[in-house]
């Protein structure tokens, strides 16, 4: 188990990410206490992720760089697994993240008009973050709640047979 | 209520003790209540509900006597929130919180069922209170999900006292693993994650493996858009997939087991975690299970986006820690998997019948089924589709049954188009197929697979090409990127199909792509590239001409392509009026330009604007929101101002071109045909054997539905242009055919269907019997009609409808329809049909008449009463007859108006070819007979059609006959009108359902012929025209 050389944080800028990834101390500390449970499991990688994306909403390059050190594993692995994944995000989020699903029922329900709507009402396209950081729009393909076709989830919250000409309503009560 | 028990549970007598632990705690029940906590409910504030209920419960001091379950999923995911209310088995559905104080006063204190609570039948709109009386579970086989609804998917107590862990107990205390393995080999048991591989035989082979590590794995990836099946078993019966993973592990002899499940599935990975910690309390898990040499524990991994993970190689790499790229097999995970050990990898729902199995033992779970395809089959109905849930139905059921009957049939009166399964591995399944018996080998000859069991229903407002691209994106999303041919081949289908969709398509797209389709699918890597290719073959396969229609004619039918039309209303009107363009000048206070615009595309506005099928309106967007824009009765309001003010006069004809044309027929399609004919500068004939120009027009529809006169001053609309019209002319006996083709350079067959079809019965030759088109000639044409009293007419078409309500006003005591198939099936329109039940004429749906007899001076018609079963082509129910049960009618009339046919006999002379159902055949794109220079179009070419379609048919004829002449077959539409631009607020929109169009009392005009719909005020014709949201601007 060597200890790899990391590459600099600027190429990482350069694929995208924010500039300010420096984790706090307190998020580090954290980081490392979630990676300590699983050090000895190195195939529960998957589930470090998971967790260390939790604390900050997203995956600056300084956490893979904990999570490949700390666990022994090449940087450039873990990388290769955050970047196949779609769930892994390596750029800020907005405080809320809508999901438009377009899955088939969804689709059929018309889904992509209420996407279209999203878009066009946040002035965002998918995958994006709105200036002021208060909404990301993504897309998911089912979240297998096809009995209430078509589905947007915000954050935690599932809302159903969004009307696209009604997308305020979606929209409203999450503070921006 | 998760009460589990500390005991630890080793033998039968364990079990039996947590049994009957579960039974004495819950014995002083007076009540139970099944409140479904499915994902779906539970988004729909379930949660508030089962709150409502503790105090409501407390409130009335029933809390000790009821017992609340939270269940799994009841599977009727559109009803939701629901419960089940027992002893009297009450289903309630679309509850809300506020609902549940009546809910437990009324039902629960006082023993009365809360009808509006309930479900009510679609058909009749009765309330169906019993759960075992509702269609949607009835229907249903529930082994999979035999505790979903019913138990609370907390309580292992609950799981034991239902027989839950016996099978476990037996297969390892009482059976070897080799038993164990035969028993499901015997099951016939396959693979329920859309492989289909017999599980017993994927069991033999790792069990054969001398290996001493060996893993269980459960694919709980269900990455199918559309299917939540997995979902539901993992969150309402977890325990379920925890038996049949201990019985795996014990067959192959595994002691490790891994569930993975997909991340956006938390509410799964919660329920499971809690259910495996419950078992491991009391040594269900772990070492020694059952007092054996065997182990056995479960850990759950999750996924993390990625639909590629639901390949089993894909997903044991994942599990790894890995990029979930797939690998070749052999090595097959049985011989080699996790970790590099012999692994069995088993969907969720394959797993849950494991316990069944066993227990009820393997020759029974072979019985239920049919062979090659035994037991059951969880589908997860979704789309358009009335009842969206999950149902659990026999292999061998028919895909008709599953839709139609279970599932309820398309809403909102659409009509069905396809059920495409497998998700984006899968095909489309068409309305030919509905008699199909669902099983894995029958699908996959229909070219689609069982797959998952997501079933999504789509109606005609769907478009075929749309589809496949939505699912090659998905597809060329998901691709991992390994292999070439799925990496580059989905891209390159995307790119060909996205061109199609945006009007770019090209001559030979479609070969390129059913080429690219073999490749990838005989070359790729995994299951997803291989099967990537199915939707694309699949709709090639039965709509290939709407792929035509893109690349040719630059025309998505299903008006879902928006790169290829202005908007959905013009794009469905088969004229192409520019509807958004009128409702602007209407809103302006413009009517006359507002008429002048329609003209430039339909002639007859005032006809069309009373009596059109409006396929503008079921596309209109407007729907969405609240109710379709009544374009019709805009039009029609424009029409009659604009005929009102006296300011439509003659147009100047512009050119003038060398051609004389004759048209036979001065229908709509024929009278269209000569307007534009004579527009471009012809010299147009128009031979008419009726006494009246009109066709069906004037000899067919009523005067109540259009009035003679707005129909006479709009056909002289066309006869001031210079067109000579010559009634009374019948060619074949005042003129010949052979003398028509001498006159002119072109002809228009344009005759319609003037001949009525006859029942085929005895007795339809005795006085009194009047075929339904003869019956309306002559009322319309002023003649004498016959004796009426009462009077009963058979069919349910527009000319049935019309010669019913004829005969209203023409004094008939009572007016009777019989037709042979269900009203809701009827091809009449549905508001004819509703108006003609207010004016009290009864409908009698599946009877069909066998022969018309006399009795004394009047007629009876006897009957057979039909039943249905299974479907026709069409998509329409089979009709038969029930044996031995007959009903007879009597009446003074009878108006059989069963469809009609051409009287073609007048073209002999050229041989014009017909088809096998009577109609002039024609190239599709010229609409030319075979004889050169003759054409026809309209109900003549059609059969039995629509009035738009014979205008729209008149306009293709008129550029046809055009550009045989040597024009360029562009039609002169007159001068530009500037169209201003629309007065919208988006922000504003507000609901508000259509201005209401007026109509006569029911009573009063059933016996005049005063026109029915009294047509809009100024008032309502802008208020309704400022409701259309301008699709056009974009």
């Amino acid at each position: 188990m060597t200890t790899t050389e990391l590459p600099p944080a600027s190429l990482n800028r350069a694929a995208g990410s924010d500039s300010s990834d420096d984790l706090s101390d307190e998020v580090r500390a954290r980081l490392r206490e979630i990676v300590a449970e699983h050090r000895a499991r190195p195939d529960e990688l998957i589930q470090v992720l998971h967790e260390a994306q939790a604390l900050l909403g997203w995956l600056p390059h300084e956490t893979l760089s904990i999570v490949a050190s700390e666990m022994g594993l090449p940087y450039s692995r873990v990388r290769g697994v955050v970047t196949f994944y779609s769930l892994f995000n390596t750029k800020p989020r907005g405080r809320h993240t809508i999901n438009a699903c377009q899955g088939t029922a969804c689709y059929v329900r018309g889904g992509r008009d209420v996407l279209d709507k999203l878009s066009e009402t946040l002035g965002i396209e998918q995958g994006e973050t709105t200036p002021d950081q208060a909404f990301s729009l993504a897309v998911v393909r089912c979240v297998g709640a096809c009995g209430l076709a078509p589905v947007v989830t915000v954050d935690d919250d599932v809302h159903k047979r969004v009307n696209p000409n009604k997308i305020n309503d979606v929209l409203e009560g999450y503070d921006r | 209520m998760s009460v589990t028990t500390a005991r630890a549970i080793v033998t039968a007598d364990d079990l039996d003790a947590v049994r009957d632990d579960y039974i004495e705690r819950t014995k002083d029940v007076d009540f139970t209540i099944m409140l479904c906590s499915g994902a779906g409910c539970l988004s729909s504030k379930a949660g508030e509900i089962a709150e409502a209920l503790e105090r409501e419960l407390a409130a009335a001091g029933l809390a000790e006597r009821t017992l609340v379950k939270y269940t799994g999923c009841i599977g009727a995911c559109g009803l939701g929130p629901a419960l089940i209310a027992d002893p009297d088995g009450v289903f309630y559905c679309h509850l809300k919180a506020s609902d549940v104080h009546e809910l437990v006063t009324e039902h629960l204190l006082n023993g009365r069922v809360v009808e509006h609570l309930c479900y009510h039948d679609l058909e009749t709109g009765q309330a169906v209170p019993k759960f075992d009386d509702i269609p949607f579970f009835a229907r249903q086989r529930r082994i999979v999900l035999r505790n979903c609804g019913r138990a609370d998917h907390d309580d292992l107590g609950e799981y034991v006292a239902r027989g839950g862990y016996r099978a476990a107990l037996k297969a390892m205390t009482e059976m070897t693993p080799k038993g164990v393995v035969d028993e499901v080999l015997t099951s016939g048991l396959r693979g329920r994650g859309g492989g289909g591989f017999p599980t017993g035989r994927k069991w033999a082979m790792a069990a054969a493996k001398p290996d001493r590590e060996k893993y269980v794995i459960c694919n709980g990836d269900e990455g199918d858009p559309g299917a939540f099946m997995d979902r539901s078993v993992l969150e309402g019966d977890p325990h379920s997939v925890i038996e049949g993973m201990l019985i795996a592990g014990y067959a192959i002899g595994a002691s490790h087991g891994v569930v993975y499940v997909r991340a956006e599935y938390p509410l799964a990975v919660e329920r499971l975690e809690t259910a495996l910690g419950q078992a491991r309390a009391v040594g269900l898990l772990g070492e020694n299970v059952f007092g054996t040499e065997h182990s056995f524990d479960i850990e759950i991994r999750i996924g993390a986006g990625a639909f590629v993970c639901g390949e089993e190689t894909a997903l044991m790499s994942s599990v790894e820690g890995r990029r979930g790229e797939p690998h070749q097999k052999p090595p097959f995970p049985s011989d080699m998997g996790l970790f590099r050990r012999p692994t069995i990898i088993n969907n969720v729902e394959t797993l849950a019948n494991i316990a069944p199995i066993i227990a009820e033992g393997g020759e029974w779970f072979a019985s239920i089924g049919i062979a090659g395809s035994s037991g059951t089959k969880v589908f997860a109905l979704a789309g358009d589709i009335e009842n969206t849930g999950l149902v659990e139905v026999p292999m061998g059921i028919s895909l008709g049954e599953v839709i139609f009957d279970i599932g309820g049939g398309v809403p909102n009166g659409r009509q069905f188009k396809v059920a495409q399964t497998g998700g984006p591995s899968g095909g489309c399944l068409t309305a030919a197929h509905l008699n199909t018996k669902i099983d894995y080998d029958s699908l996959v000859k229909l070219g689609a697979i069982m797959g998952s069991g997501g079933l999504v229903v789509m109606d005609t407002n769907t478009c075929m090409v749309d589809v496949a691209k939505y699912f090659m994106q998905f597809c060329a999303d998901e691709s991992c990127g390994k292999c070439v041919p799925c990496r580059i081949g989905t891209t390159r289908m995307l790119e060909i199909l996205t061109r199609i969709t945006k009007g770019e398509g090209r001559e030979g797209d479609v070969e390129k792509l059913a080429e690219l389709c073999d490749v990838v699918r005989d070359t790729a890597l995994c299951g997803l590239g291989q099967t990537a290719p199915n939707p694309i073959l699949s709709t090639i396969r039965y709509f290939r001409e709407e792929y035509d229609e893109h690349i040719r004619d630059h025309y998505c039918r299903a008006g879902v392509c928006s790169d290829l039309f202005v908007a959905p209303c013009v794009n469905a009107c088969p004229a192409h009026v520019d509807v958004p363009g009128y409702l602007s000048l209407i809103a302006a206070g413009r009517p006359l330009d507002a008429y002048r615009l329609i003209r430039q595309e339909n002639p007859f506005p005032s006809v069309c604007g009373r009596v059109c099928t409006h396929p503008c309106e079921l596309a209109c967007r407007r729907g969405q929101l609240d109710e379709p824009v009544d374009i019709r009765a805009v039009k029609r309001y424009a029409a009659d101002v604009a005929y009102e003010s006296g300011a439509v006069g003659a147009e100047a004809i512009p050119r003038q071109r060398d051609g004389s044309i004759g048209i036979v027929g001065a229908g709509p399609s024929g009278l269209t045909a000569a307007y534009y004919l004579r527009l471009s500068g012809y010299d147009v004939d128009v031979y008419e054997q009726q006494p009246v120009a009109g066709g069906m027009l004037a000899v067919g529809i009523p005067e109540f539905r259009l009035p003679k006169g707005s129909l006479q001053r709009e056909i002289d609309t066309i006869r001031v242009t210079g067109v000579r019209i010559q009634t009374g002319v019948e060619v074949g006996r005042d003129v010949s055919f052979d003398e028509l083709m001498a006159r002119h350079d072109a002809l228009y067959l344009a005759v319609g269907t003037q001949v009525s079809w006859t029942l085929g019965i005895p007795g339809e030759d005795l006085p009194g019997v009047v075929h339904g088109l003869d019956y309306l000639r002559q009322v319309n044409l002023g003649g004498a009609s016959p004796e009426q009293g009462s009077v009963i007419v058979i069919g349910g078409g527009n000319t049935a409808l019309d010669a019913a309500r004829t005969a209203l006003r023409e004094g008939a005591e009572k007016v009777t329809i019989l037709y042979r198939r269900r009203v809701m099936e009827m091809p009449a329109a549905a508001e004819e049909i509703a108006e003609a039940r207010e004016e009290g004429i009864e409908i009698r749906e599946l009877v069909a008449p066998v022969a018309i007899e006399t009795a004394g001076d009047r007629l009876t018609v006897r009957c057979r009463r039909m039943g249905l079963e299974g479907f026709s082509d069409d998509g329409r129910r089979r009709v038969v007859p029930s044996p031995d049960e007959e009903e007879s009618f009597t009446a003074d009339l009878v108006i059989p108006a069963v469809s009609q046919f051409v009287d073609s006999a007048f073209t002999e002379p050229a041989a014009v070819r017909i088809s096998s159902v009577g109609t002039f055949e024609v190239d599709s794109r010229t609409s030319m007979t075979n004889v050169p220079g003759v054409f026809a179009g309209g109900d003549a070419m059609r059969g039995p059609d629509v009035v738009i379609d014979a205008i729209a048919d008149g306009k293709a004829v008129a550029s046809s006959i055009d550009r045989y002449l040597g024009g360029d077959g562009e039609l002169w539409k007159g001068p530009a009108i500037d169209v201003p631009e629309p007065w919208i607020d988006d922000d504003d929109t507000r609901e508000h359902g259509r201005f209401g169009m007026c109509y006569l009392d029911p009573e009063k005009r059933a016996r005049s012929y005063d026109e029915v719909a009294l047509g809009y005020h100024r008032v309502d014709a802008v208020a309704e025209s400022l409701r259309c949201l301008h699709c056009d601007r974009r």
